[in-house]
Parts: structure tokens; sequence; C-alpha cells
């Protein structure tokens, strides 16, 4: 174990983990507008809408999500999409958590209820009344906890746009290990890094969950 | 069932047409020559993987005799350098989804290649090498069969041992990797430019030896730096600067400072 080298290139990696951080912060957001959009489409009373939802699930979810980063990456400029790596990562990412995003908030809706729905149209609120001032309440407080499973997900999954030369983590680690022939100390900082992360935003997820929780 | 299925189908088509409608690009592309000059940049590819070709040193920057050439080059062309790092197994891919301007990566230089990119130089001359551990029980060529060989993943000695008879080839991502397995014993020899190894050897950074190739003829390679094809302007200002170089001595500066030699 040579902790002289992991002392000397830790700041480095250091400048690393605030590239993943931030691909870890816009694609998360991305995922969350996506996420939203997915549930409204598959909610929706319209069938054409529905379908695009169900589709957008199902081909995210049933595709492996490097391969939709390498489709868009390497082959979105034949069809005329030029996106730097770092673009394509967030946008690739976000698109992919979004799909999974999708289905979480969709649970947490569907969770809550019928009979409160249907009191609160009975009272004569509007069927987006009824979902915004009842439903939507309630399972906003339900999807906290999964929300944050996506997101750890996404944070881990950060590491898979080392694959399209993002210099993020995980690739500053392949990167030193090229010079130094070191893996083990290398994957090492870079994963005691991801933990840190991990660790963090796992706490304020437990904060979110126990603030909305006592309401 | 149907309908769904008709509505994805339409859905899609949708999707499709208005990312072509998004494609159009210039029917009529300027040489890239102009654009790099415009920009001020000139970005250059490589693994990054590749010492003392290219690497990271423990600053985290990319440096090597690759880096360093193509910044001369792009100095004398008046435009700043940018170097990008990639997985050598997408390295052409990238230039031609125009991720970048040029590879700049000890690329040789084949007729496989010159269909899709043009290649400027040759820069240097590379020779193929077979290595293993030390106290290998592989003595020669014929020793290789039923071996387990490790090579790069796209690079032309991995063709060439595709090709060679009884041999059990693994194809990995880079010369680290190559030089990881080997020492841990999961690969019995390696096929590789031999410069970087000989100078991993020289540095004792491995414990592994040359085979002795001498009964294989004629397989020197050429270093090319590969462009996208109909830029003959680009093609002409780079291939100046690299016979600029050469004739004032900066590429033997260059090559003594990272190779150890000259390696034209």
């Amino acid at each position: 174990m040579d902790f002289d080298l992991i002392l000397r290139v830790f700041p480095y990696f250091l400048q690393a983990a605030v590239v993943t951080i931030e691909l870890s912060v816009y694609s998360t957001a991305f995922g969350l507008i996506c996420g939203a959009l997915g549930t409204y489409a598959r909610l929706s009373r319209h069938k054409l809408l529905r379908a695009v939802g169900t589709a957008y699930v199902s081909v995210i979810r049933g595709t492996p999500a490097l391969i939709q980063l390498f489709i868009l990456y390497f082959g979105g400029p034949q069809i005329g999409i030029q996106l730097d790596a770092f673009e394509a990562g967030v946008i690739g990412l976000g698109v992919n958590i979004g799909a999974y995003m999708t289905e979480t908030m969709r649970g947490a809706i569907v969770a809550v209820d019928k009979g409160q729905t249907e009191a609160a149209r009975t009272l004569g609120l509007s069927r987006s009344q009824a979902m915004r001032k009842v439903v939507l309440p309630q399972a906003a407080r339900l999807m906290i906890r999964p929300l944050g499973v996506n997101i750890n997900a996404q944070i881990k999954g950060t590491a898979l746009v080392a694959a399209i030369s993002v210099v993020e983590l995980t690739y500053t680690a392949q990167r030193y290990i090229g010079s130094t022939y070191k893996p083990f100390e290398m994957f090492l900082l870079a994963g005691a890094l991801y933990m840190v992360i991990i660790y963090v935003v796992g706490l304020g997820i437990t904060f979110l969950d126990g603030k909305v929780a006592l309401r | 069932m149907k309908t769904i299925t008709n509505l994805l189908k339409s859905a899609l088509a949708a999707g499709v047409m208005a990312v072509a409608t998004l494609g159009v690009s210039n029917p009529v592309q300027a040489d890239e020559l102009d654009a790099i000059k415009e920009s001020g940049v000139m970005r250059i590819a490589m693994s990054g993987a590749y010492p003392p070709f290219s690497f990271v040193n423990e600053q985290n920057e990319v440096v090597g005799f690759d880096p360093a050439i193509g910044a001369e080059i792009s100095k004398r062309l008046g435009v700043e350098v940018e170097i990008v790092t990639t997985a050598w197994d997408g390295i052409i891919g990238g230039l031609l989804a125009n991720k970048y301007d040029a590879i700049v990566g000890s690329m040789s230089i084949t007729d496989e290649r010159k269909k899709v990119v043009d290649f400027v130089g040759p820069y240097y001359r590379m020779s193929r090498g077979i290595f293993v551990k030390q106290g290998s029980d592989v003595a020669d060529l014929a020793g290789l069969k039923g071996r387990k060989i490790g090579v790069t993943l796209g690079e032309t000695h991995e063709q060439w041992a595709q090709e060679q008879e009884g041999w059990d080839v693994r194809t990995y991502k880079g010369l680290p990797e190559l030089l990881l397995e080997l020492d841990n014993g999961r690969i019995d020899a390696i096929v590789t430019d031999d410069i970087p190894v000989l100078l991993a050897i020289r540095e004792n950074v491995n414990a592994i030896t040359q085979l002795d190739t001498s009964g294989l003829a004629g397989i020197a390679d050429q270093a090319g730096i590969a462009i996208r094809k109909g830029n003959p302007e680009l093609h002409k200002a780079m291939q100046a600067a690299l016979d600029a170089m050469q004739e004032d001595g900066t590429y033997l500066t260059i090559a003594e400072e990272w190779v150890g030699g000259d390696i034209r």
C-alpha cells in the first residue's frame, strides 16, 4: 500500500470528486424534471400522452445506461446532436434516472388512498385541485425515501461517464493507474470519495424525510 | 395492445423526424483549418494511458511525447492546444463524431484506418514486441501456442495476434491493463509496441522480459496523426509544422525528453 502516493494525488482526486458532484447534481435535477413530466404523462387521461410516458419508461429501463450514453455521445453527431462529454453525461444520465424517478413518483401518487380523491371530488374540488391540494402533499412524503434511493444510484451511476471521457473520479483513477500501475490504491481512493458523497447525501435525505414525516 | 404499439410507433417516428430536422448540417463545409483558427483552439486526443507517449503525471496533467508534439504543432498553427483523453477503442469514432480535431496518440498508419481518416506524418516509427514475465517457460514464438496472449483492443497488434494459429487472445483497454495482467499472471504474454515496454523495463516498473522475435520480418509500423477526411488545408498546415520542427531540432528535443532518443 503506497500511502505516500495516495497523499500526493489526493488533492487531484478531490478536484475530480467536484466533477462527480456537479454531474450528480445537474443530472439529478434534470432527472427530476424528466420524472415529473414522465409521471404527468403516465397518469394523464390522454391515451397518446400515456403511451409516450410508457414508451419513455420502458425504453430507458429496458436498455443499459452505458448504451444510452454511447448513443448520445458517439451516435449523436451522426444525426446532428453535438454535445461535449460533460453535457452528454448530464443529459444521458438525467434522462436515464428520470425514467426510474417516473416510476417512483407515479408509485407514490398511486399509493395515496383512492378515497382521498373521491372525498375531495365530493367536496367540489376539480380533478386537478384534488391532485394538487390533497393527493400530491401526501404523495410527496411517500416519495422522498424512494427518490433518495434513485439519487444514491445516480451518484454511483456517474462512474459510467468515464467511458465517454469525462474526467471524474473513476476516470481519474483509471488515468493514474496508467502511469502509476497502482490499481488497488487508486480505486480504493476513488471508492472512498464516492462513499463520502453518498453518506452526506444520505444524511440529507434522512433529514428531509424526518421533516415531512413530522408534519 | 395493437393501438398502443401503433401509438408507440408514431411517437417514435415523430421523435426521429424532430431529431433529424435538428440535424440538417451545412452541405458544404469549409476546411476545418479555418474553423480551428477561428476558435483559437485545436483539440487533440490520445489515450493518456500509454507512457511515455501519453500519460498522466502526479499533478494530474496529461504529458508525454504525443501531447508535446501536438502542442508544438498547435503553437506553429498559432492556436492553443486542448488535450482530450479517451478510451483507445473509441478514439476514431470520437474523431469522426467531431469530439476533437486530431488524434495525436501514437496511432499506427494502416490501410484500413486510411479509409476513414487522413494521416499527417508519420511522426515516429514503432515496432512490435512480445513480452513475457521474467522466469516464464515461454522461450520463443512457438511456445506461445495455446497460451493466453494479451493485446489492446483496436491496435494493429490485436489483429495480428488474432491471425496467429492456436493463440488464446484476450483484449484489454490499454497498455497499463496489459502490464498489470501480465504481472498478476492472468495472461502469459503481451503483444504491443516495444518502446513503451522497454522503457518500463528500464525503469524497473515491471519484472518482464522481451521474447526474441527476430524471426518476424516487416513488423515495423509508422505512427501518424489522424484528422478527419476532406481537410487538405489542415493536412498541409499540420504536415508543414511537423516538417519544420523536425528540421529545426525541436522534434529531437521532444523525443529525447520523453523517449530518450530519436525514434524516427
